[in-house]
This record gives structure tokens, C-alpha cells and sequence, in this order.
């Protein structure tokens, strides 16, 4: 068993298709205007069915991280940051910052999204510190 | 001790208006071990419900209730109506989810269906070797957007936790405090997994190797194979049986949404199944502190450093320092696990959620192995998956 690939459905496919053009976008609802992630049937707003993806400018701060030693299974080089990023216009995802050393990731810490192919078909949205902000990382 | 609360008091006065009250008159665990090769989960999950049954002093045919896991072979995988013929009678209640099946919130389930009349004796537990699965332990199916992270069970509470550490300033001796007293209650256990592997201290749990901080290994809880099964029926019936009923006084269930696929977020989830408690202590008429002993999920440390606060036995953030003063130790104020719980005691899949009903019975009939001294009242709570859902039971001594 090796680290799981993503598998690309009818609500994710514009997603991994932008992804993989180096694009960060989510899912904002056409009716009510929410942006939400993971993508939906319908929008955890209104339930309307009416939404599309929008760019996001990939850019947000570390609402919790966790130094992962023990992997769930192979595949993962360990230990790694997963963290729960807050972009800063409007969504939450799971994510792995790469600032070297993963003890270096703290809560508060700015990051901007960092796109690496995975395989032929799937690109992930990592994240790396935003030193653009280093200055603001004092939450 | 706690007062014993107006909605028991059929079993003194013969209330009719509380005949349909409902009641948990047997129990039953299987063993439970890192591993049992020459065991399959059916064949656990047949001794489950024999000996629940059994305990009840029932027979098969009594019951007309089955919320069970059905593994198979035989039957149909995942059909309760298989347990039918099993039973030897035509069910009038059944369920085919696994989560249904288990814990509080197969016991809520099936006590409104007994209250309701839809039936009137009914079996809930069952096996699922979840651990034979080959997978990490989570959804048990492929998450998207989680999956390929490294994010698995452990680690979304890990999420939790540091965010509530940051916030509050809870500390990894706290968490550890909560370990070592939940250990060591397993320690001495003879039925417990990990019986006579401690004592342990909170710097034995620090010294222990990190799986995802803040968690060190004896932090998290084990992960082994067996089973469990309650039978729940009238107060009415349950005079005629040998067991001191126990009686289902209140109850409390909450979602915030479908587990994993979105990381728990302590902003949404750290005060998850503070709704349910309100709702279940209003309904047993009583309060946190009238509680004598908690049959907690602790899958980890933390997760009972949060449940404190939900539970009403501290304000929110206060939980750390509450669970290393000493009250969650059986001799406490507040004494969570006896038995030695998910860390000590036993995690086996969903059915650890039905050991928490065990315990809880068996402290209230006064026959747990760290018995808490004259406990009337007792409060089991289930969670899971960062945690996204908690089912919460009041259960009370009736006689």
C-alpha cells in the first residue's frame, strides 16, 4: 500500500483539473455567495445546487497543526506538518506545510499555497510559510 | 451520593404511568485482546448477544429486538434481520448500520422504541473486527481531500487538542496526567487489555514515543478485537427478571457532520455534545455534579480533558486542570473509567461504545471490578473522529 491518490469526482474534478494548472480555487455558492471546501452536493448555506469554483489567492494563516511521526500507513516521510490552513478569503483546508523543519510550524503561522505534482493526473495543494508576512505571525 | 431522581422511582411505588420505562437488565463482554486469531467476528458477536442475553436470565425467543451487528458467514453481511432466525422468532425491531448498533446510541435507539412500543426486548451489540480491515483506522473508506494528507484518527484529535492548548494553555503533563489514571485503572484489571503492564506515570506517558503531537504513544488508546451486547426492555418486564434493572433516564445525541472527510476544527467541534448533555440531563431531571461515575470515549487523553468541560464538570478551557487535580480517579470527584477504558481496558471498533454501557451497568449493579462506592448515577458518552458526533446516556440504579 502506498500514500493514497485522490480520486477526481463530478463535485472535485474542476478542482484537481486547476491544481494541476498551478490554480488554487474553491467552491462558492452562485445563490448565497458562501465559500465552502470540501466541495458539496449542494451548499452548506442555502442547499442551493446552484454553485462553481472561484480562485482563491492561496494565501491564509495555520488554525491548528500537528506533527505527525506515525504515518496511518507507507507512503508518508515522516514526521510531516499536517495542518488546518484559514485562507484568507474565506475557506479551511487540510494541508501540509513544508517549512523544513515541520517543529517549526506553529499556530498563527502565515502560509500561501505551493502546488507539487503528485502523480500524471493529480497536483496537491501544499503550503509553505509566507515570508512576505513573516512580520504579522504574532497571533 | 446522588439523590436517586424522580424518574426512577417507578421501581419503589409501582408507578403504572412508567411500566414502558426502559431498562438495561443484561449485559455481556466477550474477551478482549490485541488479537484473537482462532476467533472470527461472528462467532464473537453470537457469544454477545448468548450472554447478554444469559445475564438477563431471557431465553432467544424473548427477544423481538435485534440492533446487532450481523458479519456473517451466513445470513446476509450487514442485515440485522439476519439474527432472526438466530433468535428463533420474527423480529419487530431491527437495524443494519453499524453505528446503530453500538453504544449510547444503540441503546437511545433502542430504549425509544421500547418507550414507543415498536418492541419490547431488544438486543444491541454485536463485532466488527475493524482492526482485520488492512487499513488505518478512520472512515473505512477513501476521503479525497484527507486521505492523501497522512490524516487518520489519532491525528485529527491531534488537531483538536493543539488548538486547545494553544487557546487555554493546557499542557502535555495535563494530558498525560489523564493517561497515566485511566492506565493504571486497566492495570488492574484482570479482564483489560493491558492488565498488569503498569503502573505508569504522567512522565512515563511524556517519555513514551510521539505519534502526532501532542500525543505520545501512551496517550492513544489501543486498538484490538472484540465484542460486546446489552439487552434493553420494560421496567414492566424486567420485574420478573433476576438483574437490578438499571434504568435509561435520559439521553442526547449530536452531529456536526459526517466523520473525516473534513478535519474536526476545535472552533466547531471542542464544545460538540454540550447540546446532547443538556438535552439528556433535562430529561433525567438531575446535573453534572449529581453523576458518580463517567464511562468516557478516550481514544486518546485529550478527548476526556474535553468531555469534562462539555459534560458541565468545568467551564470551557478548564478541563485540563480538572483531570490532573485527581477527580477523574476512581476515588475522585468525578471518576471517569474505571475499568480502565480505550487506553487500558479495550478498543475493539464500534462495540468499544457498547463496553461503555457495560461498565456503567456493572458500576450502577455495584459489580465493576473498581467499583465506585454506592453508585446510583452514571453518565456514558461516545465520540468519534475528532470528535464529530457524541451520543450521551444517563443511567440509573433503580432498587
Amino acid at each position: 500500500m502506498s500514500r493514497p491518490v485522490p480520486v477526481p469526482t463530478l463535485l472535485s474534478r474542476p478542482f484537481w483539473d486547476a491544481a494541476r494548472r498551478g490554480d488554487l480555487v474553491v467552491p462558492r455558492c452562485t445563490s448565497c455567495g458562501l465559500r465552502f471546501f470540501v466541495p458539496e452536493p449542494a451548499c452548506p448555506g442555502c442547499m442551493s445546487r446552484e454553485w462553481g469554483y472561484v480562485p482563491s489567492a492561496g494565501r491564509g494563516a495555520v488554525y491548528s497543526v500537528t506533527v505527525v511521526h506515525r504515518a496511518p500507513g507507507p507512503g508518508f516521510d515522516t514526521p510531516f506538518a499536517l495542518a488546518v490552513i484559514d485562507l484568507d478569503d474565506g475557506v479551511t483546508l487540510l494541508s501540509h506545510v513544508d517549512a523544513g523543519d515541520p517543529d517549526d510550524v506553529v499556530i498563527g503561522m502565515r502560509v500561501r499555497v505551493d502546488f507539487r505534482a503528485f502523480t500524471d493526473e493529480i497536483t496537491l495543494p501544499y503550503f509553505v510559510p509566507d515570508t512576505r508576512h513573516e512580520r504579522l505571525t504574532t497571533e | 451520593m446522588a439523590a436517586i431522581p424522580a424518574a426512577t422511582r417507578w421501581a419503589r411505588d409501582g408507578d403504572p404511568v412508567n411500566d414502558r420505562q426502559p431498562v438495561v437488565v443484561g449485559v455481556h463482554a466477550t474477551e478482549q485482546a490485541l488479537s484473537l486469531p482462532d476467533r472470527d467476528a461472528m462467532d464473537l458477536a453470537l457469544e454477545a448477544v448468548s450472554g447478554a442475553i444469559a445475564d438477563a436470565g431471557l431465553t432467544p425467543a424473548d427477544i423481538d429486538g435485534a440492533q446487532v451487528d450481523w458479519p456473517g458467514p451466513g445470513g446476509v453481511p450487514g442485515e440485522g434481520s439476519s439474527w432472526a432466525r438466530m433468535l428463533g422468532r420474527d423480529l419487530r425491531w431491527t437495524s443494519d448500520s453499524m453505528l446503530d448498533n453500538a453504544g449510547s446510541r444503540g441503546l437511545l435507539k433502542a430504549a425509544a422504541a421500547v418507550r414507543a412500543g415498536l418492541a419490547d426486548t431488544v438486543v444491541v451489540g454485536g463485532c466488527k473486527l475493524v482492526s482485520r480491515g488492512g487499513g488505518p483506522v478512520g472512515a473505512g473508506v477513501p476521503l479525497e481531500f484527507a486521505d492523501v494528507w497522512g490524516s487518520y484518527v489519532v491525528a485529527q484529535f491531534a488537531l483538536v487538542a493543539a488548538r486547545h492548548m494553544h487557546e487555554y494553555g493546557t499542557t502535555a503533563r495535563q494530558l498525560a496526567e489523564v493517561a497515566a489514571t485511566i492506565r493504571n485503572n486497566g492495570t488492574t484489571n484482570p479482564e483489560a487489555m493491558m492488565y498488569g503492564r503498569g503502573p505508569y506515570t504522567a512522565d512515563d506517558v511524556l517519555a513514551s514515543r510521539m505519534v502526532a503531537t501532542p500525543f505520545h504513544l501512551l496517550d492513544c488508546c489501543i486498538v484490538g478485537e472484540g465484542g460486546a451486547a446489552l439487552v434493553v426492555t420494560t421496567a414492566e418486564r424486567a420485574r420478573d427478571l433476576p438483574q437490578q434493572p438499571i434504568a435509561v433516564l435520559g439521553g442526547g445525541m449530536e452531529y456536526h457532520q459526517a466523520a473525516y472527510a473534513n478535519p474536526a476544527l476545535h472552533r466547531e467541534v471542542g464544545q460538540l455534545g454540550r447540546d446532547a448533555a443538556a438535552r439528556a440531563y433535562a430529561m433525567a431531571g438531575i446535573g453534572p455534579h449529581d453523576v458518580d461515575v463517567f464511562s468516557l470515549y478516550d481514544p486518546n487523553s485529550f478527548e476526556v480533558i474535553r468531555q469534562l468541560e462539555i459534560l458541565g464538570l468545568c467551564g470551557e478551557g478548564e478541563g485540563g486542570p480538572l483531570a490532573a487535580s485527581g477527580a477523574i480517579a476512581v476515588g475522585g470527584k468525578h471518576p471517569v473509567n474505571p475499568d480502565g477504558g480505550c487506553l487500558a481496558y479495550a478498543w475493539n471498533g464500534t462495540q468499544q461504545m457498547t463496553l461503555k454501557v457495560v461498565e456503567a451497568v456493572r458500576q450502577l449493579r455495584g459489580s465493576a471490578v473498581h467499583q465506585v462506592e454506592g453508585a446510583e448515577l452514571a453518565v456514558v458518552g461516545n465520540a468519534g473522529s475528532g470528535a464529530q458526533h457524541y451520543e450521551m446516556s444517563v443511567l440509573g440504579r433503580t432498587r
